[in-house]
């Protein structure tokens, strides 16, 4: 079964990730109606700052089991065993809030929702954009992703070729980037953690 | 407790800095720190210059790790994107620097028309001179048509039809014939800004070296063209600057005082500020209103401009103009152009302080506009400073705040100047440096950028170099740096290393030299051509290096690369947008060398900076057969 | 194998849940005093807030028991047990043996030691019953007294207050919720609940209750007195442990248990409100009689009641309120000792009204109170769970931008 991988070290920050969501929970499903609906559409992937400014794509992982779905006072959570989706029930949802302390990564947000009666707020989080694959479409994240940050591939998959792409750095000799073809990119980060340790340790 | 006062301790190292960051949180006003943290975290693929929105064929961008599209639409790969892009920053910086010294050129033809009231020439012989250089006739000629002519003259660079700009002829020709070459030398100073554009319009220059090269040719049209117009014309109307004593940072403003502050470029404006502040009769209406004068000080550029030639003090530079705003003591800030976040306005507004712009080509929000033109800026000042004296009522005094004391600062270190100091003649310097008590020279030069703490990179580095004996010469926001490090006195000394200390106590000059705004950094380039030519060398062959630790601008990258393409090897400290492209990353940091002599580095520390300065220093004596040490 | 479950809240739930996963065989008896199926505990202040309905209460569909081949006894209360033969007796003279023994009866609210608690309308709310009783009164209640100011009494006042109802509040010390939150945060709830109609008296108790049919004043030990038609006592709760035999099963304020929340007794397990355990920031014994808790405890009892042996390594008090314009979230040690080896550090935000504060037992984080800003309250629990050092990330922790991925270094 596919689902969405995050690959960390590819993300570049450039939040394209986030509209495209948003877009995908739309009503009208295009940017530039989007932003004029109400309630307006929200991410539910959230591109965090990382400790050198670096950005980090957060979404919710469906956990097995999921923290949330224990935490939830009135069962508003469940899980769609087709997809390994947990989904949030935006009727059975009272806003208690008991689903962020249970939360470890965060990823969940208060906010209305197209879904929810109107004015009512509610938890949201990514819900696999189950909409779009039961139309055979992929997440709307890794649709938006032009560096490789997010893909939707078997774990298995994923697994091993990161699996490969070690074993090629421990039997190659001399020095290697950190992400093989990104020399520019590693330069970069490189450089911008520098500046960062230096303005926070240096006085 | 409270966590937040280190986070101040991480964006300046500047007491009155920190004092203002931490009013700010108390009032609830946001800063470039707050704005730059909330766009954290930048787009990568805008850092590494990967995205084009160029055409409406876009917007592109290309994937650095080799599996998304790495072709735009029209099929530039990161080669192109990179250099199209750094172009165009390059037109932009050069077009900044050449519209500033067409202001001026404007108010020297009027003054030459007599339509320019409270103008005037104020070094004729620098005028003769330049004018001799243009191959303008003086004899028999009095000093306004002289001043008309030469306008005329050096207003031709700036168009199509030349093909070469006359400054030129101040370069040694080794480094002339080596432009000839390259076919970089600058015929025009609009021409090449609008080459650049054309050539970076899609479909034009599709060939990322040739568009480097262009770019190297549009920032000459700036550093041989339109800045050195600028600070000469500057000196003409406004006076050669000497040195000059004053103070720096926000204890220049005086809670007793009326102050204005000027802040933006162009002389032209703040000159004429400064004359209204120093008229009599708004002075005696300061004294009524229970002032006891006005105080007049600078910010960034045009601050250093008055700073030079008057001695007028400086109240900060580019990461403090918000806050000196938040001292609550400022009746009126008067704008043109450059570097003026429009930020401003918003922060003037929780305070009574009256926000002027006054150049046509720049308005802000939360700013009133009275225009000044060469007929009426005279005029138009004054009624400003009679205003900003009536506000002087509307003070709040529990609001206002200046808590610090001001530092003291030589400035005024003209080429001119530096001749004087040494004698009339450059070769004490050269002889000091041959007998390796100067190691060489270094200009620190740029602006502040919040990714860099403030201030730390400037001074850091210029204290690493003079401790070993490296003079340093620096302008702009980096000149007000060190200036508020206190390195611009006598006492300086005791940070300089041996031989230093020895020739700037013997000359009774500052181990850091204040060379003065961002277009005066030609002044550098006119210093390193005078010792280049008397020791019969290129400027690539002299023990000099220079630095940006803090820049951001797009004038910042024109100025880099004039001074590279100068054959001066340059530092900068936050990396430019050019790693999606390591073809033209090692061509900036390597194969310029071989090119013209002198190429980039990108080290955002300025402990590493200085090795590497000091390296190419030294580098450079052992080439000349002088005494070198290991770095 | 025989499993008996004593009482249907959330720990036994999820107990029963757990060994009916890895047992299909095995025989599952729930004995529970309240005869409501089971439902979600800290909901019923939203019942009396009005915000949900008596169904929406119920955590399991109707036929659960059913569904999950479990033997309910409802309406039925445990009286004792005989720990060397094994077996239950309840207040209706069975008898129920078992193999395995979940002691999971809960807690019970403290009384208050003033007059006439006996009069109608005034009661405790620790179960849906109560409110329904205090929902039959709204219609005459014209001021609503409540005891204490912790949780269940916040709970209590806020509901009232939601309904428009004035509130009289006594607390004993100076801000309500003090278990819960430092004093910074608890001035921002006592300043927010004023505003909306509470009437906070600090260090005043309540002497007696006075009234006829039902109560219609209040005497209070400061020598005043004030009128009020339901009282509401909020002074806690004790672990439901009367029928437990102290000198077989060790007890201290609650049944003290293991990491695989076994009894002193083998074979006899306890979980949730009732339940001793370790809590993993105040770094001793300690019941946490929370939600969350009883649920995790819940599960890891049932597995090792069903032969999986699966450790805990101890509790974390956590809570979260949304009470007007201010949400407030917190966990651990939030008030901690003034002892060497504590630190704090905070950040106010007073045009945002934004407060954290997070408490350090050397490089440790122990204790979090959030104010507003809460969506990142479960990445700090997730730190003061593992007690985990955050080293030089400390920095970063009061920042609006922390997120998980500066954790990941």
């Amino acid at each position: 079964m596919k689902e969405v991988i995050v690959h960390p070290e590819r993300c570049v920050g450039c939040m394209q990730c986030m509209p495209a969501c948003a877009v995908a929970h739309s009503g009208s499903g295009r940017l530039v109606s989007a932003v004029l609906e109400l309630p307006q559409p929200r991410p539910r992937v959230h591109v965090g700052v990382g400790l050198y400014d670096e950005g980090f794509p957060n979404r919710c992982r469906h956990c097995d089991p999921a923290p949330c779905r224990l935490a939830c006072l009135p069962g508003a959570i469940y899980r769609d065993p087709k997809t390994n989706t947990v989904l949030i029930d935006p009727e059975r949802c009272i806003n208690c809030a008991s689903c962020a302390m249970a939360c470890p990564f965060g990823v969940i947000r208060y906010h209305e929702e197209r879904s929810a009666l109107r004015g009512k707020t509610v938890a949201v989080k990514c819900d696999n954009c189950i909409g779009r694959q039961i139309q055979g479409l992929i997440p709307a994240c890794v649709e938006a992703c032009k560096v490789g940050a997010l893909t939707f591939e078997e774990r298995d998959r994923a697994l091993k070729r990161r699996t490969n792409e070690v074993s090629r750095r421990i039997s190659f000799s001399g020095e290697e980037p950190r992400i093989p073809g990104a020399e520019g990119f590693s330069l970069l980060h490189t450089l911008k953690r520098t500046q960062k340790e230096m303005n926070e340790l240096r006085s | 407790m409270n966590i937040t006062d280190t986070r101040q301790e991480a964006r300046t190292i500047t007491r009155d800095g920190l004092l203002m960051l931490a009013r700010a949180e108390r009032e609830h006003l946001n800063t470039v720190w707050d704005r730059h943290e909330a766009q954290q975290p930048h787009c990568g693929f805008c850092e590494m210059g990967l995205s084009c929105r160029i055409c409406s064929m876009g917007p592109c961008r290309i994937d650095p790790f080799g599996e998304g599209p790495q072709l735009g639409v029209c099929g530039a790969n990161a080669d192109i994107i990179v250099a199209r892009n750094l172009g165009r920053a390059i037109a932009s910086g050069a077009a900044s620097h050449s519209d500033h010294g067409r202001d001026l050129l404007e108010v020297l033809l009027k003054v030459g028309e007599g339509k320019a009231p409270g103008y005037e020439i104020r070094d004729p012989d620098k005028l003769r001179a330049i004018a001799a250089e243009y191959g303008v006739p003086t004899q028999n000629h009095d000093v306004l048509q002289t001043a008309r002519e030469l306008a005329h003259a050096m207003q031709e660079d700036y168009g199509t039809r030349k093909s070469g700009l006359q400054f030129l002829s101040r370069a040694p020709e080794k480094r002339r014939n080596l432009w000839e070459e390259l076919g970089v030398t600058p015929r025009g100073i609009d021409r090449e800004t609008s080459e650049m554009m054309h050539r970076t319009h899609m479909g034009v220059d599709n060939d990322w070296k040739s568009l480097l090269l262009q770019a190297m040719r549009n920032a000459l049209s700036d550093g041989w063209g339109g800045s050195l117009i600028a600070t000469e014309v500057s000196d003409i109307l406004f006076g050669t600057p000497k040195p000059v004593q004053s103070h720096v940072n926000l204890g220049v403003l005086k809670a007793d005082h009326v102050n204005v502050v000027v802040h933006g470029h162009n002389p032209v404006v703040s000159q004429m500020v400064l004359e209204a502040c120093q008229s009599p009769d708004l002075l005696a209406l300061a004294r009524e209103t229970g002032a006891q004068g006005i105080n007049l000080v600078g910010l960034c550029c045009t601050g250093n401009e008055l700073l030079m030639r008057q001695g007028i003090p400086m109240a900060g530079n580019h990461l403090m103009t918000e806050l000196v705003l938040m001292t609550g003591a400022v009746e009126m800030m008067a704008v043109d152009y450059q570097c003026i976040m429009p930020s401003l306005g918003a922060t003037a507004s929780c305070y009574h302080t009256r926000m002027i712009s006054t150049s046509d080509k720049a308005r802000f929000p939360m700013m009133e506009h009275r225009e000044f033109h060469p007929e009426n800026a005279a005029e138009q000042a004054r009624s400003l400073i009679r205003e900003a004296v009536e506000n002087y009522a509307r003070r709040i005094p529990g609001k206002v705040y200046i808590p610090v004391e001001p530092v003291p600062m030589t400035a005024g270190f003209s080429v001119e100047a530096i001749l004087d100091a040494l004698g009339g003649a450059p070769t004490p310097l050269i002889e000091a440096i041959k007998a390796g008590k100067i190691r060489g020279a270094a200009g620190v030069v740029g602006c502040n950028n919040p990714k860099i703490k403030h201030d730390y990179g400037h001074v850091t580095l210029t204290r690493r170099l003079i401790e070993r004996d490296i003079l340093v010469v620096d302008t702009g926001c980096a000149a007000v740096a060190n200036a508020k490090a206190g390195f611009k006195t006598q006492d300086a000394l005791q940070w300089a290393g041996p031989g230093l200390k020895e020739v700037c106590g013997a000359l009774n000059i500052p181990p850091v030299l204040h060379f003065g705004s961002c277009v005066d950094n030609v002044r550098i380039l006119v210093l390193a051509s005078a010792l280049a030519d008397a020791l019969g060398v290129d400027i690539s062959d002299l023990p000099l290096a220079g630095a940006a630790p803090e820049w951001y601008s797009e004038k910042a990258l024109s100025i880099g690369l004039y001074f590279v393409a100068s054959g001066v090897y340059t530092v900068v400290g936050p990396t430019p947008p050019v790693t999606g492209s390591m073809n033209v990353v090692k061509l900036l940091t390597e194969g310029l060398n071989d090119v013209v002599g002198a190429c980039f580095a990108v080290e955002p520390d300025p402990e590493k900076a200085a090795l590497l300065m000091a390296a190419r220093i030294e580098d450079r004596r052992r080439k000349l057969g002088l005494t070198a040490r290991s770095v | 194998m025989r499993h008996v479950i004593i009482g249907n809240g959330t720990a036994g739930i999820h107990a029963a849940e757990t060994i009916r996963s890895l047992d299909s065989e095995a025989s599952i008896t729930i004995i529970a005093g309240e005869t409501f199926p089971p439902y979600c505990r800290p909901m019923i202040s939203l019942f009396l807030e009005g915000v949900v309905s008596r169904n929406q209460l119920r955590i399991r569909p109707p036929d659960y028991y059913d569904s999950l081949r479990i033997t309910p006894l409802s309406g039925e209360w445990v009286r004792n047990i005989d720990v060397k033969l094994r077996r239950v007796m309840t207040d209706r003279g069975r008898e129920v043996p078992f193999d395995r023994l979940l002691i999971a009866s809960g807690a019970d609210p403290r009384p208050t030691r003033a007059q006439g608690s006996h009069l109608k309308n005034v009661s405790f709310l620790r179960s849906e019953s109560h409110v329904r009783d205090m929902m039959d009164a709204l219609p005459y209640v014209k001021r609503v007294l409540v005891l204490g100011g912790g949780l269940v009494g916040f709970k209590a006042a806020y509901g009232f207050l939601r309904r428009k109802i004035p509130v009289t509040m006594l607390i004993r010390s100076s801000y309500p919720l003090s278990m819960q939150v430092d004093p910074f945060a608890g001035e921002l709830l006592r300043r927010e609940l004023r505003n909306n109609g509470l009437d906070v008296r600090v260090g005043v108790e309540a002497v007696a209750f006075e009234g006829g049919d039902r109560v219609r004043q209040v005497h209070l030990s400061d020598g005043s007195s004030l009128n009020c038609d339901l009282v509401v006592i909020g002074k806690g709760v004790t672990p439901a442990v009367s029928f437990v035999p102290a000198d077989r099963i060790q007890m201290d304020l609650g049944i003290l248990v293991n990491q695989r929340m076994e009894t002193t007794e083998p074979g006899i397990y306890a979980a949730g409100d009732v339940a001793e355990h370790f809590d993993v920031a105040r770094n001793t014994r300690w019941v946490n009689a929370l939600w969350p808790v009883a649920v995790e405890q819940g599960r890891i009892a049932g597995a090792n009641m069903a032969g999986r042996t699966v450790n805990y390594a101890g509790s974390l008090s956590r809570n979260v309120i949304r009470v007007f314009g201010l949400d407030v979230l917190t966990g651990g040690l939030v008030n901690p000792p003034r002892e060497d080896g504590y630190e704090e550090i905070a950040s106010y935000d007073a045009y945002r009204r934004r407060y954290r504060r997070l408490v350090f037992r050397d490089d440790i984080p122990v204790g979090l109170v959030m104010v507003n800003d809460i969506e990142q309250g479960g990445v700090f629990l997730s730190l003061l769970q593992q007690q985990r050092p955050v080293g030089g990330v400390r920095n970063r922790l009061l920042h609006p931008s922390f997120n998980v991925s500066q954790l990941l270094h």
